[in-house]
């Protein structure tokens, strides 16, 4: 069977935090999806908010100056061209895997996010 | 444990804040996480605070408030325990007895650790700065929010975001290793530097030094510099703030009036502080490994050890400027360089340097007061008027704008 990956871009009201009041409300809905679509899905994972990512630029080509921003990758230009689910006990370990992608030197950029304890 | 009758409640409180960075930085290693550690002191210091005026204080204090912390942390994770956290509860109850929390070497290692988690590259430089002040400098929030002029529900946020980051991601708590350490210890000082540069020219507000923040930020330098007494960059950086602060008491005048350097009373510069800031970069200078604060230092150094403005050796500053702007280049850097060239080469010489650097220096308001100054002495009224009245639209600082108004009407 054909796998598709469906990327989940949440609505400008989705609560932002763990602890926010509308959380856990707004997390069985996609509860409900998993039970409702469960046959279909081969995988996926929940990202942590935007604030808990790290977008890796390596200047210089491969092996060049690894240089780190907060926040997600906000420029459009490029294309979202695919993903890796990578395991990493600490976020260097998974910054010095990210870095070696190629879109991370080759003028694109990866952006490195914790997935949330299922 | 000393005697009560010399343990007065103020000196109890000021024992305590001196050891808080090593404590702290020994409990998010045993905790494994910043809020426990932060909580467990707390209710460490309440206990401290409980018992010490009646019992007196301990011969090792930071040992003691480890000690009870560490047991606080142990209650709270039991209460809370509906989450497997069993590593966290081994690290806790079979951790280090009381005798290893005093190994000198665990407790320097987890100060550095401290250091490297508040400055890890991937969170932004403010938060860094921030996280540094809270955890290292021991200010409260109200304390930051006030040093950095912002308000306080600002820097809570970005504090506890910071915190959230740091958890999410895992980040951990160690010391980098050998190859990535040059550049994370360049982060570290960075963000010491940061801290040092707002308190030293505080970029909007009121006044134009803030005596709180550049203090601080030197007790984290010497701390820092204590940990790593063989990285010269750190001494470098260490030298750089003593340097400094031995011309400090001359920047403004008892009006609070912002003195330019070439007016300041050299006979009220802190003679010691210089020498001792010669004799730190001397010692990093040995390591042969130049750098970037080295030779800021040495710049620094120059000035405070030069008898008057027109005797400081400017040949020297202007080269060690050529090697700063190779090591670290910047438009601030290039704007100083010039004018020093100014100094060694005349007013004309520094100014078409000056020309060259405007697309880049435009919104900064020294690179225009920089122009002025050298326009009035070129005999150009008119140009240097017009390069004051463009500094006095860009500044946000209420002593700059007084300082630039003076320069307008004379």
């Amino acid at each position: 069977v054909p796998i598709f990956v469906a990327f989940v871009y949440e609505s400008k009201d989705a609560p932002r935090d763990l602890d926010a009041p509308t959380f856990v409300a707004y997390m069985n809905r996609y509860v409900e999806f998993g039970q409702k679509a469960g046959h279909a899905i081969a995988g996926g994972a929940v990202l942590m908010p935007d604030w808990s990512a790290t977008t890796i630029e390596v200047q210089g080509g491969q092996g060049g100056k690894v240089v780190l921003s907060d926040g997600p990758y906000v420029e459009t230009r490029e294309m979202l061209g695919g993903f890796y689910l990578l395991e990493a006990e600490h976020l260097d370990d998974a910054i010095a895997l990210a870095a070696q992608i190629p879109s991370a030197w080759d003028g694109g950029r990866v952006e490195v996010r914790p997935t949330m304890p299922m | 444990v000393t005697s009560v009758s010399e343990s007065s409640p103020p000196d109890i409180a000021e024992i305590i804040r001196l050891e808080r960075a090593c404590v702290i930085a020994t409990l998010i290693r045993l905790a494994g996480n910043i809020d426990n550690a932060e909580d467990a002191f707390a209710e460490a210091t309440i206990e401290a605070l409980k018992r010490w005026p009646d019992a007196g204080i301990p011969t090792r204090p930071g040992a003691w408030l480890t000690t009870v912390a560490r047991r606080k942390a142990l209650d709270t994770l039991r209460r809370e325990s509906k989450r497997s956290m069993r590593e966290t509860e081994v690290a806790l109850t079979e951790g280090p007895t009381d005798g290893d929390l005093l190994d000198v070497n665990t407790v320097r290692d987890d100060s550095l650790r401290l250091f490297f988690i508040c400055c890890h590259p991937a969170l932004p430089i403010t938060t860094q700065v921030s996280l540094a002040l809270r955890l290292i400098g021991g200010l409260t929030t109200a304390e930051i929010a006030h040093a950095l002029l912002e308000s306080e529900v600002a820097t809570s946020k970005r504090i506890t975001r910071g915190k959230a980051k740091i958890a999410a991601n895992n980040i951990a708590y160690r010391i980098p290793a050998d190859h990535e350490l040059p550049e994370r210890l360049h982060g570290v000082l960075n963000a010491i530097a940061l801290i040092h540069t707002t308190g030293h020219h505080a970029p909007t507000g009121p006044v134009i030094t803030r005596a709180d923040l550049t203090a601080e930020a030197l007790r984290l330098t010497e701390l820092l510099a204590r940990l790593m007494p063989d990285e010269p960059e750190c001494l470098g950086l260490h030298a750089l703030l003593v340097a400094t602060a031995a011309r400090a008491s001359t920047r403004t005048d008892t009006a609070g009036q912002f003195v330019p350097l070439p007016a300041a009373d050299r006979s009220k510069w802190n003679r010691g502080q210089a020498s001792e800031a010669r004799s730190i970069l001397e010692r990093a200078l040995r390591f042969g490994r130049p750098g970037p604060f080295q030779l800021q230092a040495a710049i620094s150094c120059l000035h405070s050890l030069a008898p008057t403005f027109e005797a400081t050796d400017w040949p020297q500053i202007c080269e060690l400027y050529d090697r700063l702007e190779h090591f670290a280049p910047s438009t601030a850097v290039s704007v100083n360089r010039a004018v020093a060239l100014a100094q060694r080469d005349g007013p004309e010489a520094g100014l078409s340097r000056l020309d060259q650097l405007a697309g880049d220096a435009a919104e900064w308001t020294f690179f225009h007061v920089a122009c002025g100054h050298l326009h009035g002495q070129l005999g150009n009224a008119s140009a240097a008027k017009e390069s004051y009245e463009t500094a006095l639209r860009l500044t946000h600082n209420d002593i700059d704008r007084a300082y630039i108004e003076g320069l307008l009407e004379s």
